[in-house]
């Protein structure tokens, strides 16, 4: 029914390639400015020892606080279970879909944001309910996205889509694929909380969304929480990377080799896709909060008009 | 054995509902014994419908024609029929019923000694069995009776806690469901003048194409009233919160599903589906209505209020379903229908669990701190656990979040969206997609919105006095709310059984079956819902999850070693008094929403201050900020203006009260009539 | 190539929905600068193959003239004139933002439904980058409406001419040489007389929003 290797293989690259993808992108972003930036590897080295700090926990909080993390974090991992890394080992894992993979997100999204209001802190507060209004923005432009990309290879599970991506010879030159891929591109930097959106560096009451939710938390659920939150990250990144620039028909071994040679390559495009999106952040300002709904305004039209190139008009 | 047939279970069911219905009048003195006995009977009761309406649909195929009454006036008796969709809706009846019941023995206690109980329990027993005989009405007329009696009865309900905001409720309540009925009564007179027959279960071939379309719009109509789409939802914010708790949970877990009955039974299976645009048509009525129920819910801070917009954006959500299924049934279409149609069915089963369960909860709120209004609560969670892990789980199911059933009917709509789109047509493409992002976003808004209804109700701190006292409510109302979220988080699980039961449904109806398609096995939720190749596990999903939380929890433990865990105050910038007005509140949660959809609030807001000696410290500061009830200001208001003026205008004119127009009106009237006989 | 004209087109439309969302005047500039050279890129793809196969050289001219005229010249103006008024950013809207960007794709669809029964502009199925052009004549309408600022008609007009000249391109592969030659100067005399107009509005009232013009009647 479900193909351990694969599991395993999935959970291990995700888990030790998502905090990889926070250092690539501060690193980019500090070459850019003419700094030398921390370690790419930084992210793993605080991870490590926030799980071995002790933790503080605000008295007016709930069972909801301390469950939050262990949610917040499993709900990220098992989505990125169902987003192939490659797709040389059959997945065989029918457990779900695209679709599923944006509840669960929202699974985790749910909680979060109900742990930033479990404090009575007014960051908290303030946090989850920007989030609550990003969120609301951005999902129907993640559907319609994931739906057109979905309709074309006549399947809603990525691995199918990845299968049929394949076949397809430069998909970014095709108007539906370049449009959705740049719409996915903008959802992505907005679920991700980065640059136009949210700022991740600065603690600032003004402007931050995602910090101010993890506000109260400290020690080992911290850790969950950050590594969670880079997991989803690398799972959009996925998305884009493994559908839009599909690379396993070019490998012409099969084996424990081909899979090896796969996740490099996989690691390659995540890498690059990172500079893209770090790019991206340094080229662009932190939007005004009601600024927003224009980029998901944009992210719509971009993924509707992608749809309608395709099954509208026809080609 | 013979009483074991779902007629006889069905007969006895009600037998039982009229006994507990007279043993409650019989006890009026005693309110503690009369609850017990009428509800608990209703619990009784609601078992028996439900096992007739599993056995109905699970083993007897036939439709089955119970006829308890029969006289020689035409069209006077009463039929009931008794068929796979008809078990289905009493299915959802009676588990609703039976949890309803069991919670409304603590629920009812703080109606002692101030309200006649008794009355209470024949109305709400009288309620449930006038929704019985909509669901097994066998001709129009019965129909058609049962419908109205339904309507009274639950009017007298929504004013049963006789305040005078209730009493507006119950107005504006009666009278657009009466208009509704109007043009129920329209399209049965029309079925009549050609098919001679008031009989649901004939035939329509002798009704022209035109005559159906017409038909169409005013089931649409009539039944739209009822199941408060937009634009005639007006009524359903203001009767839902006026009632008491379990009548809303009723109310709206069930009453407004009378509206799918009637537009399933009537339009799919009466009039069978002819025309694409009958789909279209209420594929976008569902657009709309998903968004704007959504919508409107956050903005309101009375917990009945929000639930009750809630409906409105279910209802859509159904009825998205229930478009696709029409436009494929009338492309011939049949699987895809099929699956759209068990799509809408299970959302309807899903709906009222989790509907019914949230406003019980509502209910348990205002049984403990007698408010409505958030604002005024929060904390609640440390002083009502029980109620708030159900009131989460309903939460959770209603945003459709993974493990809970709400998902798992969004899946099938989304699937029959995207089975529907095909390259080539292209209105019903367009349609399709905005319907996929409306059901993303409208998912999103309602996470929004019970993030806020949980967050600010049961997290943080308290904010008045009445939430601080708040104490936890009878084991009887938990264990009703537990049932309904037990299901909820089954059918989460387990879809595959449920869905069973829906096909059967289905394929009573259409003649397709999807459960081949889908792959499914009895009760073996391993299986994965498969829609052509897509395909879900819950429960495996589940598994995974409760396997990776275990893993990370021993994980962590092995790596950071133990810790020790702190407790301290909320960081508050070295502010050191944090007080509970601090806290974010509704409004503040809502306000980017609010801002960003400006467009449909029309919000306003005044600030004034009280200036003291300096302008630096004002004596006090008052902000207020409100959202218009724009459907309201900009639609019903100038039409009731233009009625009134219409009416007034003909007061004046008409009814000038002198004897001698009045004596020329009837004579007016007699001549008229004469002229008509002679001329007919 | 019909792949490359596909994506041009819809990268063309794209940028007008760029411009749409936009709010600051060098974005606008910039954005009609390259939207200009894309559709240069078109001109000239199309002008190279006519070239090859027909011997014909007349759209590679407008390639170049294009790239003069729409790349370099008239932002250029337009920078100059942006230099002499003191506002950067277009403050207030009849509508926000999301409001006319959703509106703009319904403009799209619309524009599809008004030309999805002519049929047989190029063969017989619809030739679907003339929807993309004809809505971005579309935008460049609704964008003259949206904008109150002088600067904004002006970007406005161009990008319906610009919308324009793409869907003679796409659906008669371009229109005869004169014509095309008579819009330019047309269009430039236009851009000319306009920048000396929103320099005089401007010291005229000390604004250049164009609600004030209303004073001048009567």
């Amino acid at each position: 029914m479900v193909n351990v290797e694969y599991l395993i293989v999935q959970i291990i690259v995700v888990i030790m390639a998502a905090p990889l993808v926070n250092g690539i992108i501060k690193k980019t972003k500090a070459l850019s400015q003419k700094r030398k930036g921390a370690p790419v590897l930084q992210l793993y080295y605080d991870l490590f020892k926030l799980f071995k700090k002790s933790t503080v926990v605000s008295d007016t909080t709930s069972w909801i606080f301390k469950a939050a993390p262990y949610i917040v974090f499993t709900a990220s991992l098992v989505a990125s279970l169902l987003v192939p890394v490659t797709t040389m080992i059959d997945s065989v894992w029918y457990a779900g879909d695209l679709i599923l993979m944006v509840y669960l997100f929202a699974l985790g999204r749910f909680f979060m944001m109900l742990a930033g209001l479990d404090a009575a802190s007014t960051f908290g507060g303030m946090g989850s309910s920007r989030e609550a209004m990003i969120s609301s923005l951005i999902e129907p432009s993640i559907l319609v996205t994931l739906m057109t990309v979905g309709l074309t290879a006549k399947s809603t599970s990525s691995y199918q889509i990845m299968e049929f991506m394949k076949g397809v010879d430069a998909p970014l030159i095709r108007p539906v694929y370049l449009l959705t891929f740049i719409a996915l591109l903008i959802i992505t930097i907005a679920e991700t909380a980065r640059i136009p959106v949210d700022d991740p560096s600065t603690h600032l009451e003004l402007t931050m969304v995602h910090e101010a939710m993890l506000l109260e938390y400290s020690g080992r659920s911290l850790a969950l929480m950050e590594l969670g939150a880079s997991i989803k990250q690398l799972t959009f990144i996925t998305l884009l990377a493994n559908i839009f620039i599909p690379h396993d028909q070019f490998i012409f071994i099969s084996g424990a080799g081909a899979v090896l040679i796969s996740i490099l390559i996989y690691l390659i495009k995540v890498i690059f896709v990172s500079i893209l999106i770090a790019v991206a952040e340094v080229s662009t300002v932190k939007l005004r909060l009601f600024s927003i709904p224009n980029l998901a305004a944009l992210a719509f039209i971009l993924s509707f008009i992608g749809f309608m190139q395709h099954f509208v008009l026809g080609r | 054995m013979d009483w074991l047939t779902p007629s006889s279970l069905l007969y006895w069911s009600i037998i039982i509902y009229l006994t507990a219905a007279i043993v409650a009048i019989f006890f009026y003195r005693h309110p503690h014994l009369c609850t017990l006995f009428a509800q608990s009977g209703c619990i009784f009761a609601s078992a028996l419908g439900a096992a007739s309406a599993l056995k109905m649909i699970l083993f007897d195929q036939e439709t089955l024609i119970i006829t308890p009454f029969e006289s020689t006036v035409p069209f006077i008796s009463i039929s009931m029929t008794l068929d796979a969709l008809s078990a289905f809706f009493i299915l959802i009846l009676s588990i609703l019923v039976c949890c309803v019941s069991l919670y409304s023995i603590g629920y009812l206690k703080h109606y002692y000694n101030k309200r006649n109980v008794s009355a209470f329990h024949a109305l709400y027993i009288g309620f449930i069995l006038s929704m019985i005989f909509v669901f097994t009405a066998g001709n129009a007329v019965f129909f058609f009776i049962a419908w109205e009696i339904m309507t009274v009865i639950s009017y007298f309900l929504v004013v049963f806690e006789s305040e005078d905001v209730n009493e507006k409720a119950g107005l504006i309540y009666i009278v657009m469901t009466h208009i509704g009925a109007a043009f129920l009564m329209i399209a049965f007179m029309i079925m009549f003048v050609y098919t001679k027959s008031f009989d649901i279960f004939g035939s329509s071939e002798a009704i022209p194409a035109t005559a159906k379309s017409l038909m169409f719009v005013f089931f649409l109509i009539g039944f739209g009233v009822k199941a408060g789409v937009v634009p005639v939802h007006v009524w359903l914010p203001y009767a839902h919160p006026a009632a008491p708790s379990n009548v809303s949970a009723l109310m709206s877990g069930i009453m407004i599903k009378t509206a799918i009955y009637g537009l399933i039974r009537f339009i799919l299976c009466y009039l069978n589906v002819h025309n694409t645009w009958w789909g279209i048509l209420i594929l976008c009525i569902g657009i709309v209505s998903a968004i704007l129920g959504v919508a409107y819910a956050l903005m309101e801070h009375n917990i009945k209020r929000l639930l009750a917009f809630h409906s409105v954006e279910n209802i859509g959500i159904i009825l998205i379903g229930l478009g696709i299924s029409f436009v494929a049934f009338s492309q011939g279409n049949g699987i895809l229908g099929g699956l759209a149609i068990s799509a809408s069915l299970l959302h309807t089963f899903n709906h009222t669990l989790f509907k019914g369960g949230l406003f019980l909860g509502a209910g348990s709120i205002q049984y403990a701190t007698h408010t409505k209004d958030i604002e005024k609560l929060g904390g609640l969670i440390k002083k009502m656990p029980v109620t708030a892990v159900m009131v989460l789980c309903f939460s959770l199911a209603i945003s459709a979040i993974v493990p809970f059933n709400g998902f798992v009917s969004e899946w099938l709509t989304y699937q029959s969206l995207f089975s529907i789109i095909i390259p080539g047509q292209t209105g019903i493409n367009i349609i399709s997609i905005l319907a996929a992002a409306a059901l993303a976003m409208s998912g999103a808004l309602a996470a929004a919105c019970f993030v806020k209804l949980f967050g600010i109700s049961f997290l943080g701190k308290a904010r008045s006095e009445c939430a601080l006292n708040a104490a936890e409510v009878p084991a009887s109302m938990n264990t009703g709310m537990g049932i309904l979220a037990l299901f909820c988080l089954v059918i989460g699980l387990f879809p595959v059984f449920f869905l069973k039961v829906v096909d059967k449904v289905v394929f009573s109806i259409s003649g397709t079956t999807v459960i081949g398609e889908l792959q499914g096995g009895f009760l073996i939720a391993w299986y994965p819902i498969n829609v052509s190749g897509n395909a879900i596990t819950p429960s495996a999903i589940f598994i995974a999850s409760a396997v990776i939380i275990l893993a990370t929890a021993a994980l962590i433990r092995l790596v950071g070693g133990k810790v020790s865990e702190r407790k301290y105050g909320t960081w508050d910038c070295g502010f050191r008094e944090l007080t509970p007005r601090m806290q974010y509140t509704a409004t503040g949660f809502s306000k980017p929403l609010r801002i960003v959809l400006r467009i449909l609030y029309k919000p306003g807001r005044m600030l004034e201050t009280e200036k003291g000696d300096s302008s630096y410290f004002p004596l006090s500061k008052k902000y207020r900020v409100w959202t218009e009830p724009v459907f309201e200001k900009y639609v019903y208001d100038p039409f009731l203006t233009a009625v009134k003026r219409f009416s007034l205008r003909i007061k004046l004119s008409v009814q000038t009260g002198s004897t001698h127009a009045y004596l020329v009106y009837i004579f007016a009237a007699v001549l008229v009539l004469m002229l008509y006989n002679r001329l007919a | 190539m019909e792949f490359f004209f596909d994506l041009l087109s819809v990268l063309v439309l794209l940028s007008s929905f760029v411009l749409v969302s936009n709010k600051k005047i060098t974005a606008y500039i910039k954005t009609f600068q390259i939207q200009s050279a894309l559709i240069a890129l078109i001109a000239g793809i199309m002008g190279w193959s006519i070239a090859v196969n027909e011997d014909k050289y007349d759209i590679l001219i407008i390639c170049v003239i294009i790239i003069a005229l729409k790349v370099i010249f008239i932002p250029h103006l337009l920078y100059k004139t942006y230099g002499n008024i003191e506002y950067r950013v277009e403050k207030d809207f009849f509508m926000n933002i999301p409001i006319i960007v959703l509106i703009c794709c319904g403009l799209v669809v619309f524009s599809y439904f008004s030309v999805s029964n002519i049929g047989s502009l190029t063969g017989f199925h619809i030739n679907h980058q003339v929807v993309n052009s004809l809505s971005v004549v579309l935008i460049g309408f609704f964008f003259m409406i949206s904008r109150k600022k002088a600067i904004g008609q002006i970007i406005g007009y161009l990008v319906i001419e610009n919308g324009i000249f793409v869907t003679a391109m796409f659906s008669t592969n371009g229109m005869p040489f004169i014509v095309d030659i008579g819009i330019f100067i047309d269009m430039i005399t236009a851009v000319m007389i306009m920048g000396i107009m929103v320099t005089r509005i401007n010291k005229k009232f000390e604004s250049i929003n164009i609600d004030k013009l209303s004073k001048l009647k009567g």
